[in-house]
């Protein structure tokens, strides 16, 4: 406990001086970086590249890319960092100024690194890639909608969406032989499914998930981020959507519990509906195979319309690399559409590109069809810079309101206040 | 040239010092004066690079607006004087994390006395082979990596599966929400840490129970003193050095407290089971708001050396 302290003292001390030291040397090596770039696309630049990946994929992205290797020479050194360090790991990054070439950045941090500076700006190479073209990928992973000013801070690679995940046996068995599709079904059928006895819910909430009331702010008409690019909660949009996150709450139709497991709740059916996220359908095979064809997967239900959360993960080339075509042509390669098909068939990660996507959802799989359905309708968390610390404020005052009693009214304004106090700190 | 050539035959310059009744001239007094500080050097310099260098770092980076871009570019780094600590005490956050803290120590520290002073008391009575085994059993928590414990008291603490809510409907008491209630998880939490810290404790008190020499207690036996007031009067008593030391420390891991609610709870539910040390690593290392978090750290610092210096002042008095 001691350690902590002096660690995050002596972390803090050594950031400072690595900055100081970053800052001194970047001025003086800004040109000849430019340079080798320049120099490199003539004289066949074959790397080292060094890629930075997240989680558990490390020889997976190794096997995916020999034929990358095979074809251009390039050689590729790939770190796999788990994704609890992955905000250490680029923050360290920042401060040494000792990045990757290629880095994998999550959808939630990457207005933070791009804030930052970290990622270079592609706008002037990415035309030598048709295949990067932004019609290529869903709109919104589209530069534009990345909130970058007019700069192409990176490229989409792997996506990710929230549908709705339900137990069709325990349905039916309750009489309702299809999903909910709305959310007044959705309430009722949830209310309908926690009769059932005690302990038994009807729709599982994660209380750490700091996504699913904006998702239902955009499903309710709305947005969080106003006209100004500032942060607003105080909409009737919001109201509405807390109203309706509050609801299964207050009828005791999703538990309270903190550590609730919620592939678990989904396999014994204490709780047979779920928003989430394709990982979950990975989670339940591996968990209950027995299970196959009790359960499916529907669009998130609507309310004006059924906007769900686009999540997934971007490649971008680090600010300092010297590498940037050798990194653009692997870019390029990891976004062909048969790349995708074959990581997404490896690692179970949906594709951004959208023939990759439209060819998988043909496959026959149905649940696969509902995802690429489901990223048409889909939008990123808002790109503003302290978003995850808006968002995880967000969640603990609705946590208060709905498990511990707060009050909703003087809770709410604490928040908002708080969420636009972050703002300006950024 | 003369300092180094003193400093290095340490072991020759030693006796050399101290023969002589009276020192022979101003070269050997100078040799007496540099040997001490020689052998201190390296510790002092250890603490210096380690330790006062990195708060002294800590108090300038608290004056600016440090972020993760003042760490890709230090042109984006301000001096906004004393404006993180005025935003440090105006965020119910930090008060409520400093409540905590408080609440952790207050059912902490004197958890922890009375567990592992007790627990001494009772292995010192025997030498047996068992109650060896025992030492090791209690050892045992302080030596386990936090990650397994806190996984598996998570499991024993669930509320859909946990071993304990089983345990509590086989006599018919309803499920506790052991980690979901705010009340609740920050005993729960406090529970594990109290399990952890014991172990080490207990041998602390287990070594000064050995140096207490056996002829007092036989006196005091002889004198007609039963068992209660032997260890009352007598055992305790001798024990107050090591008493002293236990708390001094158990105090200052408690207002450190940081693993047990990082690694079961991450501070939640609602914020109840954050401690001071947690909240100052989300600021830091969470939401890249280095500036803020050193602020948080130096006010931490400040308090945990004046709780300290009052626990040292009144030992003072104590021993007067």
């Amino acid at each position: 406990m001691k350690r902590v302290l002096v660690r995050s003292v002596a972390a803090a001390a050594a950031t400072v001086l690595v900055g100081v030291l970053a800052a001194c040397s970047s001025g003086s090596s800004a040109a000849p970086a430019t340079q080798g770039a320049t120099t490199g696309a003539t004289a066949k630049d074959t790397g080292p590249l060094k890629v930075w990946v997240m989680g558990d994929v490390g020889p997976a992205f190794e096997k995916a890319t020999a034929d990358f290797t095979a074809q251009t020479g390039i050689t590729l050194q790939v770190d796999a960092i788990p994704w609890e360090n992955v905000n250490d790991k680029l923050t360290t990054a920042v401060a040494s100024g000792q990045g990757p070439d290629v880095v994998q950045v999550g959808l939630s941090l990457l207005p933070t690194f791009a804030a930052a500076g970290a990622l270079k700006d592609l706008s002037g190479v990415i035309g030598n890639y048709p295949g990067l073209a932004a019609a290529n990928f869903p709109d919104a992973v589209d530069p534009k909608n990345l909130g970058s000013d007019g700069k192409v801070l990176s490229v989409p690679w792997i996506s990710d969406t929230r549908v709705l995940f339900y137990r069709s046996d325990i349905l039916t068995a309750a009489g309702y032989p299809t999903p909910p599709t709305t959310w007044d079904q959705m309430e009722q059928v949830a209310k309908a499914l926690k009769a059932r006895g005690d302990g038994q819910y009807g729709y599982y909430i994660p209380l750490w998930d700091n996504t699913l009331p904006v998702q239902y702010t955009w499903q309710a008409g709305g947005d969080v981020v106003g006209a100004d690019g500032k942060v607003n909660f105080d909409t009737p949009e919001f109201a509405a959507a807390v109203d309706h996150y509050l609801g299964f709450f207050a009828d005791g139709s999703a538990p309270t519990a903190s550590d609730w497991d919620q592939t678990q709740g989904f396999v014994s059916g204490a709780t047979p509906m779920v928003i989430s996220g394709p990982y979950l359908a990975k989670a339940i095979s591996e968990a209950a195979p027995e299970l196959d064809g009790k359960w499916s997967v529907a669009l998130s239900p609507k309310d004006k319309n059924g906007t769900s959360l686009f999540a997934g993960s971007n490649l971008g080339v680090w600010n300092t690399s010297t590498h940037v075509d050798a990194a653009m042509q692997l870019i390029d390669y990891l976004d062909q559409p048969a790349t995708q098909t074959a990581w997404y068939q490896a690692q179970g990660e949906l594709p951004t590109n959208l023939q990759a996507l439209d060819e998988l959802s043909k496959t026959g799989d149905a649940a696969l069809a509902v995802y690429a359905k489901q990223l048409t309708e889909a939008r990123t968390v808002p790109m503003v810079p302290g978003w995850d610390l808006i968002a995880n404020e967000m969640a603990t005052a609705l946590t208060a309101i709905g498990t511990t009693g707060a009050d909703r009214d003087s809770t709410l304004e604490a928040f908002y206040a708080k969420a636009a106090q972050i703002s300006s700190n950024y | 040239m003369t300092s180094t050539s003193t400093v290095a035959p340490p072991g020759a310059a030693f006796p050399r010092v101290r023969r002589p009744r009276r020192p022979a001239g101003p070269v050997s007094r100078r040799r007496g004066a540099v040997v001490p500080y020689a052998f201190v050097a390296p510790a002092f310099l250890l603490l210096l690079a380690f330790g006062v260098l990195p708060i002294l770092v800590a108090a300038v980076v608290s004056t600016t607006n440090m972020n993760i871009s003042g760490l890709a570019d230090s042109s984006n780094i301000r001096f906004i004087g004393a404006a993180n600590y005025t935003r440090l005490v105006q965020d119910p956050e930090f008060w409520h994390a400093l409540t905590n803290t408080g609440l952790f120590a207050l059912v902490g520290v004197p958890s922890i006395l009375v567990v592992s002073l007790g627990v001494a008391l009772l292995l010192h009575r025997s030498d047996s082979g068992f109650a060896r085994a025992l030492r090791a059993f209690y050892f045992m928590p302080a030596i386990t990596a936090i990650v397994a414990v806190a996984l598996v008291w998570g499991y024993l603490y669930n509320s859909q599966f946990g071993l304990f809510n089983y345990l509590l409907s086989l006599v018919g008491i309803g499920p506790v929400p052991w980690l979901s209630s705010p009340t609740v998880a920050k005993f729960s939490v406090a529970l594990v840490a109290i399990w952890r810290a014991t172990g080490l404790n207990i041998i602390i008190f287990l070594a000064a129970l050995q140096g207490i020499p056996k002829e007092y207690l036989e006196a005091a036996a002889i004198d007609g003193a039963n068992e209660r007031q032997r260890t009352l009067r007598i055992t305790i008593p001798l024990l107050r050095f090591a008493i002293f030391f236990v708390t001094i420390t158990t105090v200052i891991n408690w207002l450190q407290f940081f693993d047990e609610p990082y690694v079961l709870t991450q501070g939640g539910p609602v914020g109840a089971t954050t401690s001071i040390s947690l909240y100052i690593f989300q600021q830091g290392f969470r939401y890249n708001q280095f500036g803020f978090a050193s602020a948080g750290s130096l006010v931490l610092f400040v308090i945990i050396a004046v709780v300290t210096l009052v626990q040292l002042r009144l030992r003072r008095s104590d021993v007067d």
